[in-house]
């Protein structure tokens, strides 16, 4: 293999990618592929009369690695070298001339080189001639070979002394003397390590405080009234009952999807758009989220879930519904951050594949491989030459994160460089936003594309005549872009402009190829062939890769399994920190030598292994962990206990914890009674479709403009038809007395501002990301990077372009405001307000009403006199209407501490 | 310094309270406000400081550290491997003090001599989160509290109607490095800008400048009383909890929260600013327009009493286009922060804030693909100027190529404890009890550079 081929590969399969027919009776896309032959007598011959000698005289003084001159970080010194290119892009891309920014330079298109004059024509010719040829070059890059200062020895010895890297074993639960306490083994394990520290577990937490933390835990909503009331029953009886059957109904609600989807998709780096310089969007990527969703709504076993992200689109599947599950699943490997607007494709491939490996190996492994990108992995052994085998694993598959190209081709564009397509679903399931065109709409669409294409040319010729180098550019720059939004539009529907259905993901390539080493991870300095391979120290036998295969089906399958010791400890750990706040690995994500060593090894184990007998069930094991005695020990502090272990490591107490920002915006919205379980196809990002993100807007403006005149009209027009309803009285509601609601109207908005004002509207410009609006649950909030909702940055969400399995839990000022001022926060209490004055008119019934709903119990003595006290004051001096001092009191209740933890 | 319950008991009783009850005076409030001004343990040079956080690691030896035999060696082999690259700027001599600075920074240049150039830098990390992590908390493996949130906590601030502690447009996910860690939640820095749609300030001269900054329904009365009801309930948990961080937490970030609306907007809101002030700073448009608007910020956040401001400009970290990229970080930034150093030059106030420009780590010599450097944390170069520092002074010395401190080097230990010094605290004595021990940022190391010392 030489580098050539690695380059042309990717540039293929980025560009020319065709559709062709495969099994199963539909059509999907798939890359073509070119082959370097040797070079023939006259491809060297025309080389070294014609454009060797023109290279070392004309270009070598300033581009070459020899003469110890980069300008641009070009060289041409060899082939490799002059087809990864400079900091603009690749000098020479073989048969395109468009291209060959060499090419481009000597005829003075964007480019003027040689600097001082144009080279003569008929040398010019025959560059455009050799380029054509498909610029053969005999000029190979001397290959060193680079030696690992890891050896056998050491990864043997690693992976017989890390505890890690040696497969777990079931051990027996330990003896105990307060042999009353326990309820399950867990409980066991947790005991006899405090027993031999001489601590006491805490006392069980009261039923109410239980119930607030399962509800939040296993579906991250508050509990009802109802349940509150039915759980008090049974744990009389029998709490441990009650517990289970709780349990058990937790589980089987879709809400409970929706909460431990959104764990997962913390950790897959989920998000709808490309991050970093210039954030594209990705319209498809909602998939993956619904499909992360089901999947832990239908409990498949955890072993399949992994391998379909890694080899979905290589994993058997019965029907066409099966193969769609399993091609969106592998959008897990397109949707990392990518930095589109690099020039080198080269370069930009390497960094796909090194994303691509760092996410696999630490979600699933909790190890970080991609170390070893640049040298040995300086803690764990991890040589450099087994990220190699594993990147010849990843490299011989092509990723789809962009949109695909219509009959006239794609566009790139001077921000948005590196382009990709899609992969079409074989059912037809397109996205819910995707616009449907008329015969005529479609011809006028081509026309479209056709006129500008004509424009750009006649711009062209015209600019060149005068010799005006600046408007060369400009018109580039503004037809590029044009064309690239028109062929998005026309790219997505077929001939009849019906939508087509796609999603994001990967196709495997063939026949495999190695990949060679690079030295210190550059690009321009590969070193010896790679054999494709898993990482040796997590191997206890090697593995042996099929040469007419990639491996990566393998790779997926391996990692699926009880053959490696880690994706079962890995995730078992995540799931106890879910529950517990913390996990018995405090580095979730590092299971290597610089991670934290595990609280309780043995129990760690004795959970992977039952994990994987039970056949991978993750409910499984939510269900062996919130049925323990542990998990409902109560958070109370206690001073002796704090001296000896501050940091509850051997979990003599539960953990007091923050909600996170999912579940304070869902708890606000089920507590007011506005949540919307309704799943919301799609989301924000596909409605917008294939767009940049400029300055938090989606999109193009306009479009949102039009779209929110829309929606305020209806929303004015359906506050008119409830103030009809309610028999015309301005104030729509009966007036009675303490706490009972008079005042509101329709459903005001926030500062009394009319929709249509022109600030209002910047404003939902402005947030059109923060959905303000939505009452569906937070998972379904539109994920941009760097751009993501208000209600969610603001308590600690997720970084969406890093692996994060464990969320900061931060009080801050910033906070504070949101709560005291949120127009959505102050909307939610407006309507909590509404729900208890129609539960009751009397106020002391109100109040304790709306602390369940709030807290799960009722008010005490003090807080009854602090809301009583308050609203003596506040309405009394108040010009504010009974409703709205009575909404109020329900923000109150949102912004204060206890809303936001659980005990 | 203050002990954990005593904190406890004064804000659950204490500073919260007399503000609800709308008792308060001044007095009352100082003797139990954890955020009062409190005196140092010595006589401190610097009031206040402001860190230009330099993320991502700009080059050493393409800024501020001269090395002509860099130059003459290019293209040879570097003890380390790879070949050694010359930096593609020119560097001079500058002001009386003729320190040697390069091209990339001309307007900073032209304060030389206010400047004191720390050419031995070192920490232990390679890679940006840890050695970000230890620039700000002292170690890269444990969360501890920032830089920040020590010197509030030894310090106080002076305008209790904002945050003590204010990182600008901090890089996602880094909440650990203005963090309080174990220190009461009001130490820790308050992020401003940057991180969500609604979150941003540098662009447009008014408006809103913090997101939800202002109630759209209640006027400040009523919402003290809302307030107060919000405060009763989170005491009312405190009691019950006994120990409770979060709780504690939450009932100060109202409290501040409730001041800053009034005080924040008319502190963002830079569109009385002269003409000249913005063209100063680089503020009124062009690529210094996001990184000079900050600066400016920052001049009226401490000038407004803010007693730690941090602002980050990010994305140094070229190991390929070094020559394109490098020059275009520097150009954003380069006439803001000497803006910022003319500004409080004008204003007096140079004398005791102390500004700090430094990234997590430098870059090697040796060039990586050609037109790049890799990370380098044996040796860079970080800049004290103002607060008590000489200027025009040039502390320590890397190797002939720049790849390791050589001559009196300064860990990112001996760097917190300077700092510390020079705000008048001794980072031996600046400790908290926490879990029946005391810690301090520097842990047991740290040596306090005192040749620095103007």
């Amino acid at each position: 293999m030489t580098y050539f081929r690695f380059a042309s590969l990717i540039h293929f399969a980025r560009c020319a990618v065709v559709l062709c027919a495969v099994n199963l009776g539909t059509v999907i896309l798939c890359p073509v592929t070119v082959h370097a032959d040797p070079l023939t007598p006259d491809e060297l011959k025309f080389f070294e009369i014609n454009i060797r000698p023109v290279l070392v005289k004309e270009c070598y003084g300033c581009h070459s690695n020899n003469a110890g001159n980069v300008r641009g970080g070009l060289r041409l010194d060899t082939k490799e070298l002059t087809h990864i290119g400079g900091s603009r892009g690749p000098a020479i891309v073989p048969g395109d001339l468009d291209g060959s920014l060499l090419y481009n330079a000597i005829t003075h298109q964007d480019f003027v080189m040689p600097p001082k004059r144009k080279l003569p024509d008929n040398v010019i010719e025959d560059f455009r001639k050799w380029i054509e040829m498909g610029a053969p070059d005999p000029r190979e890059t001397d290959i060193a070979e680079i030696q690992t200062t890891i050896t056998d020895d050491d990864i043997k010895m690693a992976r017989e002394k890390f505890w890690a890297y040696k497969k777990p074993i079931q051990a027996d639960p330990p003896a105990v003397a307060n042999a009353d306490w326990p309820r399950t083994d867990i409980d066991r394990f947790i005991l006899s390590k405090l027993e031999r520290s001489e601590l006491r577990p805490a006392e069980d937490a009261e039923a109410f405080k239980v119930l607030r933390r399962l509800c939040f835990d296993l579906v991250g909503l508050p509990p009802t009234p109802e349940q509150i009331e039915d759980f008090a029953q049974q744990w009389k009886v029998s709490p441990d009952r009650a517990i289970e059957a709780l349990v058990d109904q937790m589980l089987a609600k879709t809400q409970f999807g929706e909460r431990w989807g959104r764990h997962w998709l913390d950790v897959a780096r989920y998000a709808e758009s490309t991050g970093r310089e210039v954030n594209v969007t990705y319209p498809h990527a909602w998939r993956y989220r619904d499909y992360v969703i089901d999947s832990f709504n239908a409990d498949k076993p955890f072993d399949q879930f992994v391998q379909e992200q890694i080899a979905g689109d290589l994993l058997p599947a019965k029907t066409d519904e099966d193969w769609s599950e399993n091609l969106v699943a592998t959008t897990f490997l397109a949707m990392g951050p990518k930095n589109v607007n690099e020039a080198n494709r080269v370069q930009f491939a390497a960094d796909v594949i090194d994303e691509q490996i760092d996410a696999t190996t630490r979600v699933f492994l909790g190890m970080s491989v991609a170390c070893a990108r640049c040298h040995d992995h300086k803690f764990d052994a991890i040589p450099q030459t087994d990220y190699y085998a594993l990147a010849g694993v990843f490299r011989n598959m092509t990723t789809y994160f962009g949109n695909p190209p219509s009959e006239f081709g794609t566009f790139a564009t001077a921000q948005a460089k590196r382009t990709s397509s899609l992969i079409r679903l074989p059912i037809d399931d397109p996205n819910p936003f995707d616009k449907r065109y008329s015969s005529q709409e479609l011809a006028a669409l081509k026309k479209q594309i056709v006129d500008t294409q004509n424009a750009a040319a006649g711009d062209r010729r015209q600019a060149m005549a005068f010799g005006d180098q600046q408007a060369l550019i400009r018109n580039r720059l503004r037809s590029q872009n044009e064309l690239s939004q028109l062929s998005a539009k026309l790219a997505v529907v077929d001939e009849n402009g019906n939508p087509h259905s796609y999603c994001m993901g990967v196709q495997e390539q063939s026949p495999p190829q190695n990949a060679r080493l690079l030295v210190r991870g550059e690009i321009d300095q590969a070193a010896q062939i790679i054999e494709r391979g898993f990482p040796k120290v997590l191997c206890s036998t090697p593995v042996n890769i099929d040469s007419s295969k990639s491996g990566r089906l393998d790779f997926a399958r391996w990692i699926g399994s009880e053959e490696n010791p880690l994706t079962a400890r890995v995730m078992v750990n995540r799931v106890w920190q879910h529950l517990m706040g913390q996990g018995i690995v405090a580095s979730t994500e590092n299971f290597g030598v610089t991670g934290q060593a595990p609280s309780h090894p043995e129990l760690l184990d004795y959970l992977a292994v039952r994990f994987i007998d039970s056949g991978w069930s993750v409910k499984s094991l939510v269900r062996d962990i919130a049925t323990s005695r542990v998990y409902r020990m109560e958070s109370t502090f206690n001073e002796r206990n704090h001296e000896y272990d501050p940091d509850n490591a051997l979990v003599w107490r539960g953990n007091p914890r923050r909600l996170d920002a999912e579940a304070i915006r869902d708890a606000m919205l089920f507590v007011s009674g506005e949540i919307e379980f309704e799943k919301p196809r799609g989301s924000e990002v596909a409605k917008a479709g294939y767009s940049i993100v400029r300055d938090g807007v989606l999109g193009d403006p306009r479009e949102t403009i039009r779209r929110t005149r829309e929606s305020a009209g209806q929303g004015m027009r359906e506050a008119m038809a409830q103030r009809m309803r309610s028999g015309g009285r301005p104030d729509g509601g009966p007036v009675g007395g303490g706490f009972a609601l008079g005042g509101f109207r329709g459903r005001p908005m926030a500062g009394g501002m009319s929709m249509s004002s022109p600030q209002d509207l910047f404003r939902k410009i402005q947030s059109q990301l923060d959905m303000e609006d939505a009452t569906f649950r937070s998972v379904y909030l539109p994920i941009v990077r760097d751009e993501v909702p208000r209600s969610l940055e603001v308590f600690d969400f997720a970084d969406a372009s890093s692996i994060i399995g464990t969320r900061e839990s931060s009080n801050t000022a910033n906070q504070a405001l949101y709560m005291m001022n949120n127009p959505f926060v102050i909307r939610q209490s407006d309507s909590f307000a509404q729900r208890i004055a129609k539960e009751s008119k009397r106020p002391a019934d109100q109040l304790e009403y709306a602390f369940v709903l709030a807290y799960g119990r009722p008010p005490n003595s003090v807080e009854r006199t602090a809301t009583a006290s308050f609203w003596r004051s506040f309405a009394s001096s108040s010009q504010h209407s009974n409703g709205e001092a009575l909404s109020a009191l329900c923000q109150s209740l949102f912004a204060s501490a206890e809303f936001r933890l659980i005990d | 310094m203050f002990s954990r319950r005593q904190l406890l008991q004064s804000v659950s009783a204490g500073f919260g309270y007399l503000a609800f009850a709308g008792m308060s005076s001044a007095e009352e409030q100082a003797a139990s406000n954890p955020l009062a001004s409190k005196s140092p343990h010595f006589p401190a040079r610097a009031k206040r400081v402001i860190f230009l956080c330099m993320q991502g690691g700009p080059s050493h030896v393409d800024t501020f550290d001269y090395k002509p035999q860099l130059t003459k060696d290019h293209g040879k082999s570097g003890k380390y491997g790879g070949s050694l690259l010359k930096s593609p700027w020119e560097f001079q001599q500058h002001g009386e003090s003729g320190l040697w600075i390069s091209d990339l920074f001309p307007n900073v240049a032209s304060h030389a001599d206010e400047l004191t150039l720390i050419r031995s830098m070192q920490c232990d990390q390679p890679v940006h989160p840890g050695a970000m992590t230890q620039m700000h908390t002292g170690t890269a493996q444990f969360i501890r509290p920032s830089l920040g949130a020590w010197t509030l906590y030894g310090l106080g601030t002076e305008n209790e109607s904002l945050p003590g502690f204010v990182s600008l447009s901090p890089p996602a996910g880094s909440s650990r490095n203005y963090g309080s860690s174990f220190l009461p939640a009001i130490y820790g820095g308050s992020k401003v800008g940057s991180g969500g749609p609604s979150a941003r300030f540098a662009r447009g001269g008014s408006g809103e400048s913090v997101p939800d900054i202002k109630n759209p329904r209640l006027d400040e009365s009523q919402q003290r009383k809302q307030l107060d009801l919000i405060q009763s309930l989170n005491r009312e948990k405190m009691r019950r909890d006994r120990f409770q961080p979060d709780v504690e937490g939450v009932i100060e970030s109202y409290e501040l929260a409730f001041r800053m609306q009034d005080a924040m907007p008319e502190l963002m809101d830079t569109s009385k600013e002269s003409a000249s002030t913005l063209a100063l700073y680089g503020a009124d448009g062009g690529p210094t327009e996001n990184f000079g608007k900050q600066c400016l910020l920052a001049r009226r956040f401490v000038e407004a009493g803010v007693r730690f401001v941090e602002v980050t400009h990010g994305n140094w970290d070229q190991h390929a286009n070094l020559s394109n990229d490098h020059q275009a970080r520097a150009d954003a930034c380069d006439q803001p922060i000497a803006g910022l150093l003319q500004d409080l030059k004008q204003r007096d106030m140079l004398k005791d804030t102390l500004v700090i420009w430094g990234g997590e780590f430098g870059r090697t010599p040796a060039a990586q693909g050609g037109d790049g450097r890799n990370h380098n944390n044996k040796g860079y170069t970080t800049w004290m100027a103002g607060g008590g520092v000489k200027g025009g002074f040039s502390y320590g010395a890397t190797d002939e190529h720049g790849y390791e401190a050589v001559e009196n080097k300064c860990h990112i230990h001996d760097w917190h404890a300077t700092i510390l010094h020079l705000l008048g605290l001794d980072h031996t004595e600046l400790t908290y009890r926490y879990a029946g021990r005391d810690f301090r940022l520097t842990d047991v190391h740290g040596n306090v550079m005192t040749d620095i010392l103007a």
